[in-house]
């Protein structure tokens, strides 16, 4: 069967609430217009980053508590954990430290951790890394995985995202850049991964939403939206921090930057992979805290 | 040979090497390449003496993932120096050896956004990175930090970079043949283009290569204000007659279907979407507020393609 060519007409086309469409200044994330089939939860602290540029390790946490109970429905967050995780799972928690000028807040990575200890999960039976996966006896071993980064553009893929963030699982990340990095959601299909995920975390504490040369960190393009965005789907959780990104894009440029640079590779790992739903009409965003300015 | 006579031997071959390896070090040390020598200070802000040279296969080494666009646009070297001054942020300089002035043209438009500052053979600075380009060259410079000092040493040691650069190259002859400001073209939304890839980065078309795009093709994707609204023009030349040919029938099929086998239709945004063959060039017009206004586009495209009317 031939495969569908997907124009700039089909996101033209949709109706509000897709991703495409809705950077198309049709408003924000409309109600599912059909029965949702992931859930995501934004959630913002007007605290949680400091005026110094501090993250708070506590409202950290607590966010992520609440963002965790509300994705899985739980009283609270303890139970929420137990359902992601056994005691006698070995974990990897996925990090993201490969930019220094990006990277996934240690406040983050300590919470989670926090929570898997309180889980049960033995401290020789976790670890957290990066770059280093391939040679991490933990992460050879994994039998779960937390995915954590920070949410930022690409130069490439458009936007740094969960799945993006798997690429160390394979010995020559540089082969999956082709295609504006389409090829990133087969890395989600091989074993060392596969099936393992429990949770993806988008960190927007600091988000960049525009970026400009290889190295350069250009400040202007940086804000503080101070939240998470929170996960069992790491194909709706990128929609969502795509949208979020392109819709900043958008009020700060003062003009309609819809569809220049989409992440390919979000919509590829959705109807080529089947790892996830990339369509913002089925997604469930539930958003929790600080109000202002929210975007999306 | 008598012992003494040995000695002396030895003592002047260890000279020699040492002498060599001094003059191998300073050449190191004060030139990136034979045919520029950059520079070792500028505004205060000296090098550190340290030298990082990467080639299409270990630049990803230097920058992850975003190598892909400097390879698209026929990347060769790139040289990255590191200048110091006691409390002030520290400059990064990269030089890419884009292999054609084309080429360096090509990735200097493709991000183009700030103020030109009269650097080079095109520039810009804004938010404390200067950009330019310069004969085959392209190059980079930018401060770990902000500040009105560090900023004016940025473009200080562009000029000087500049200055050093002593060839010029042309711009890619296809930005020639796009209609000007008579028409409503944006300031600073010339792109030059080399592959779908880099088209989508800028413009999303398709998800698919439907403009069969290669290595043997060049396109220029700009925007122009017709009635307050932005449209875009894109204009691409094949290596023949036939291949452009393929091309906008490939296009037509995939992304005009419903055309009813005109040249034009109105998309579901409300506007005009045109496209012509002539030659080995394609071009189209997206996003026009009017049919009108497409064709008009086109026609002063047309008039000034080789051959044109």
């Amino acid at each position: 069967m031939e495969e569908k060519i997907i124009t700039r007409r089909d996101f033209l086309r949709v109706a509000a609430g897709t991703a495409m469409a809705a950077t198309l200044g049709a408003g924000g994330l409309r109600e599912a217009k059909a029965e949702p089939t992931a859930r995501v939860v934004l959630i913002r602290n007007a605290e949680a980053v400091g005026s110094d540029g501090k993250v708070r390790g506590e409202i950290l946490q607590s966010m992520l508590d609440e963002a965790v109970r509300n994705l899985l429905g739980t009283k609270d967050s303890a139970e929420a954990w137990q359902k992601l995780i056994k005691s006698s799972d070995i974990v990897g928690i996925k990090s993201n430290n490969s930019w220094y000028r990006l990277q996934t807040p240690k406040e983050l990575e300590a919470a989670i951790k926090r929570r898997l200890l309180d889980v049960g999960v033995a401290e020789k039976n976790m670890d957290i890394d990066d770059g280093g996966v391939l040679q991490n006896a933990v992460f050879l071993k994994a039998t779960a995985l937390i995915n954590v980064r920070p949410l930022r553009t690409h130069h490439w893929s458009g936007v740094g995202t969960c799945l993006k963030n798997y690429l160390p699982f394979v010995p020559n990340p540089s082969a999956y850049h082709d295609e504006g990095c389409s090829p990133l959601g087969k890395v989600w299909t091989y074993p060392i991964v596969k099936g393992k995920t429990r949770m993806n975390i988008l960190s927007a504490l600091t988000p960049q939403f525009y970026g400009r040369g290889a190295n350069f960190f250009d400040r202007r393009y940086v804000w503080p939206y101070k939240g998470l965005i929170v996960g069992t789907d790491p194909v709706a959780v990128d929609a969502i921090g795509a949208h979020l990104l392109q819709a900043k894009r958008i009020a700060f440029f003062g003009e309609d930057r819809a569809l220049d640079v989409p992440p390919i590779h979000i919509m590829v790992a959705d109807k080529t992979y089947h790892l996830g739903v990339s369509d913002l009409s089925r997604i469930q965003l539930i958003k929790l805290g600080w109000a202002d300015e929210l975007l999306i | 040979m008598g012992m003494d006579t040995k000695i002396w031997a030895c003592f002047v071959i260890m000279v020699w090497i040492f002498t060599v390896a001094e003059i191998v070090e300073g050449e190191q040390k004060g030139k990136m390449n034979p045919e520029i020598s950059l520079p070792a200070e500028a505004a205060g802000w000296t090098w550190d003496g340290k030298e990082m040279k990467y080639d299409s296969k270990s630049v990803f080494k230097y920058m992850d993932g975003a190598a892909e666009l400097y390879l698209a646009y026929g990347f060769q070297n790139l040289w990255v120096r590191r200048f110091e001054k006691p409390n002030q942020p520290p400059i990064t300089l990269e030089l890419y050896d884009m292999a054609s002035s084309e080429n360096a043209y090509g990735v200097f438009s493709f991000e183009r956004q700030d103020e030109a500052v009269g650097i080079g053979q095109g520039s810009e600075f804004g938010g404390g990175l200067l950009r330019f380009w310069k004969g085959k060259y392209f190059v980079s410079i930018y401060a770990d930090g902000g500040g009105i000092e560090v900023e004016s040493a940025i473009l200080t040691m562009g000029r000087t970079t500049a200055d050093l650069i002593q060839e010029m190259g042309p711009e890619p002859k296809l930005v020639d043949f796009i209609p000007g400001k008579d028409l409503g073209l944006v300031d600073r939304s010339v792109r030059y283009l080399k592959s779908h890839i880099l088209l989508n980065q800028r413009f999303f078309i398709a998800h698919q290569n439907i403009f069969n795009l290669s290595r043997r093709t060049e396109a220029v994707l700009t925007q122009y204000t017709r009635e307050k609204q932005k449209t875009h023009l894109l204009l691409i030349r094949y290596p023949s007659m036939k291949e452009a040919r393929d091309a906008y029938q490939n296009f037509m099929g995939a992304y005009l279907p419903d055309a009813g086998g005109k040249d034009l239709l109105r998309t579901e945004d409300q506007k005009w979407t045109m496209a012509w063959q002539r030659g080995e060039f394609v071009v189209v017009v997206f996003g026009a507020p009017t049919a009108a206004d497409a064709e008009a586009l086109l026609k002063a495209t047309e008039e000034k393609l080789p051959g044109g009317r």
